[in-house]
């Protein structure tokens, strides 16, 4: 027990510290306090009840929600929602919702998890309920594959935890065993939907039992969507809460809570956010919500920042687009918004990997796993792709069947703002990675702002 | 003539782009027929004749699922070997070729196909990333790739450890595992290597080799060819700068 303190004093004496030297605090505490206690994860005094939201969309958006609506529902909310969603993160969280003495401050902890960090995290913190978005591919040189973190997830789950899971997932829906307590999520089908899957990451196509290749109901990306075999070996689990009737002009949508069908404010259209939306919908009545209480939080609640951004300089959009460099599955759904823009657009592509490019030589094979192939349309008139492994992006345009003589190739990745053509365009896409946001992204949208404000 | 390409089990073995190793080829050789045979076919390779078997990066579980489907082949594929049929087994694929798998952590140990005397040891934990330079025999040009992994490979306890053939030397970065520079197998016009990039795509010169041997009576066109050269020059020299290479890339 004395140890326990150690850590937790240690903690927050560190947190005091970081804040007096004005910084967030949020992930060096935990780091000091499990150098005290490996264990603390575990030995801390949890809140009363405790969530935790992992996969790899939609964990920060889910987790900030539910904090924010469990928040109106009057309850003191631990949640790492400002930190880190490693250990440490989480870690430094659970030490700020205990007193100096070791005692709960909070009545419920809301933890966003790290798919990875899985097992460095649930076993300690043994969540009453986890909540599973998805498992897409991410980062080959730390993910691996889908099925892999799945197994690093479910390796680490207790048998006692609710899973609260995403049915139109068939990689997250299988987490954890027969013994846990679940229930699903599903978004119905869409008229957008289809029934055949295409793309590079298609991580479930056949049957589990059998191995036939599956059916879809309807297919959504990836490997997202309602499946059955053809044999009758296998099909996608039931969800208890379901969204459907979304109707972006009225800002609606129906939730079907275990058969009580809700209208509600849909707080945002993307479809990711409509799984986010049903998600916290149907983890708020498994802890037991009043259900006219859940509908209206959609009201007061909304996500934050999207990962688009759109401008209008006269009569053009400067649309800004965060493509997540080294995750193939991001940048498609980027690649997929670009080419559902109508009219005539150009798009300056900068998404090379900053931190290798001076220590490292990027291993671009994660841009096979990204459809690029919504790019080869005659609406996107050019792409001038700038950075470091230039000719590597125009290589993969170019197998993806973008014409050639569309691909621009400029050195400098904010020159590349300068190349490109903005004549007769609609629309003029910023696409840029994350870590280059600030030093690309930034300089590109104000040379574009420029250019287009001198013209009109 | 016309090429024939199968590609094995493509539903599973789809990992990490390289299948766009057989996207690019077929853009190399529009007239080549692409046979796609799934996990619940027989291969085509098994009763006709096809130029160029290949097998991409599998899970864990798919690696399995690819050996019991290949197991009852064996004989015919040493066969195919043997008469200089073109094989392309990249990332993971080649393990599925060789005498065992052992997961320690997943909980299993099981018999690969058992053409090649390899072991594959898998760490969960321990991925192993990393580049790889190296010379192939006959190609005046480095091949480079990448090395992203949880399995090592050695030579069976059986065999001589230089009795397979390797199908590239590594300059820089490690081979089949960090104790050795030999990396993958080259029997005849087998290749089989852990390479991905996809490797077809980063090796032009390479890979204009493989057209020219797989139908001599054709001149190998590379598909998009200046923007591979462009990448290919772009990568070796930062392949070939000291200062790119760390510590767990170097043999030990």
């Amino acid at each position: 027990m004395l140890r326990v303190l150690l850590a937790i004093w240690a903690g927050k004496l560190a947190a005091l510290a970081l804040r007096a030297l004005g910084r967030a605090g949020t992930h060096v505490p935990g780091i000091v306090a499990r150098k005290i206690h490996p264990g603390i994860i575990g030995a801390i005094r949890h809140p009363a009840r405790v969530v935790a939201v992992t996969g790899t969309n939609g964990k920060t958006t889910v987790s900030n929600l539910l904090a924010e609506a469990l928040t109106h529902q009057g309850l003191v909310v631990a949640s790492n929602r400002n930190g880190s969603n490693l250990a440490a993160g989480v870690t430094a969280t659970l030490i700020g919702a205990v007193s100096w003495a070791g005692k709960p401050k909070a009545d419920i902890g809301v933890f966003e998890m790290d798919e990875r960090s899985a097992k460095l995290v649930l076993p300690g913190l043994a969540p009453d309920i986890l909540v599973g978005m998805n498992l897409t591919r991410d980062s080959i040189k730390r993910n691996a594959h889908p099925a892999y973190i799945a197994w690093i997830v479910s390796s680490a789950l207790s048998e006692k935890t609710t899973l609260v899971l995403n049915a139109d997932d068939l990689i997250i829906s299988s987490l954890g065993t027969e013994n846990n307590p679940r229930v699903f999520f599903a978004v119905d089908k869409l008229p957008t939907d289809g029934t055949r899957p295409h793309g590079a990451a298609v991580d479930v196509a056949i049957c589990p039992v059998c191995e036939t290749t599956l059916d879809w109901n309807y297919w959504r990306f990836n490997h997202i969507g309602k499946a059955v075999c053809p044999t009758g070996d296998f099909r996608s689990p039931d969800a208890s809460y379901r969204a459907r009737d979304i109707d972006a002009a009225a800002g609606t949508l129906s939730l079907d809570l275990d058969g009580d069908v809700r209208s509600a404010h849909l707080i945002n259209t993307n479809i990711v956010n409509v799984y986010n939306e049903i998600a916290v919908a149907a983890t708020l009545d498994v802890l037991g919500v009043d259900r006219d209480k859940i509908v209206a939080v959609f009201d007061e609640i909304e996500p934050p920042t999207t990962r688009f951004d759109t401008e209008r300089v006269g009569d053009t959009a400067i649309v800004r687009l965060l493509t997540k460099g080294l995750v193939g599955v991001a940048c498609s759904r980027a690649f997929e918004y670009l080419a559902s823009f109508a009219g005539r657009k150009t798009a300056v592509l900068n998404i090379d990997e900053v931190s290798e490019r001076t220590t490292d030589v990027e291993n671009t094979a994660w841009t096979y796993d990204a459809d690029y192939e919504y790019l080869a349309d005659d609406t996107l008139e050019q792409i001038v792709v700038g950075g470091v492994r230039r000719h590597d992006q125009a290589l993969r345009l170019a197998i993806a069947g973008v014409d050639t003589s569309r691909i621009v190739l400029v050195e400098s990745e904010v020159d590349a703002a300068d190349a490109v053509e903005l004549k007769g365009a609609s629309g003029v896409f910023n696409l840029h990675s994350v870590h280059n946001a600030e030093i690309t992204g930034n300089p590109v949208q104000k040379r574009l702002r420029e250019r287009l404000g001198a013209r009109s | 003539m016309s090429l024939t390409i199968e590609m094995l089990y493509p539903e599973i073995a789809n990992l990490h782009g390289d299948n766009f190793n057989i996207t690019y080829l077929a853009q190399c050789r529009p007239d080549a027929r692409i046979v796609r045979t799934s996990l619940t076919d027989t291969p085509a390779f098994v009763s006709g004749a096809v130029d160029l078997v290949y097998l991409g990066p599998l899970t864990e579980k798919g690696q399995i699922a690819a050996i019991e489907r290949l197991r009852p082949h064996r004989d015919r594929i040493e066969a195919l070997i043997e008469s200089g049929t073109h094989f392309l087994f990249t990332h993971n694929a080649l393990e599925v070729l060789g005498q065992r798998i052992r997961n320690d952590e997943m909980g299993y140990d099981v018999s690969g196909v058992g053409v090649f005397d390899l072991e594959s040891t898998l760490s969960m934990f321990g991925r192993y990333s990393g580049k790889v330079m190296g010379s192939v025999p006959g190609l005046a040009t480095p091949v480079v790739g990448y090395k992203s992994q949880f399995s090592m490979v050695s030579v069976s306890d059986t065999a001589a450890a230089t009795s397979i053939a390797p199908f590239l030397t590594a300059a820089r970065g490690i081979g089949r595992n960090r104790a050795t520079a030999l990396e993958g197998v080259r029997r005849n016009n087998f290749v089989g290597t852990s390479l991905i990039g996809p490797i077809l795509v980063n090796n032009p010169h390479f890979t204009r080799d493989l057209l020219a041997r797989l139908d001599p009576n054709t001149e190998p066109v590379l598909a998009h060819e200046s923007f591979a050269l462009a990448a290919y020059e772009s990568r070796l020299e930062g392949f070939r700068d000291e200062k790119r290479w760390h510590a767990h890339e170097r043999l030990t």
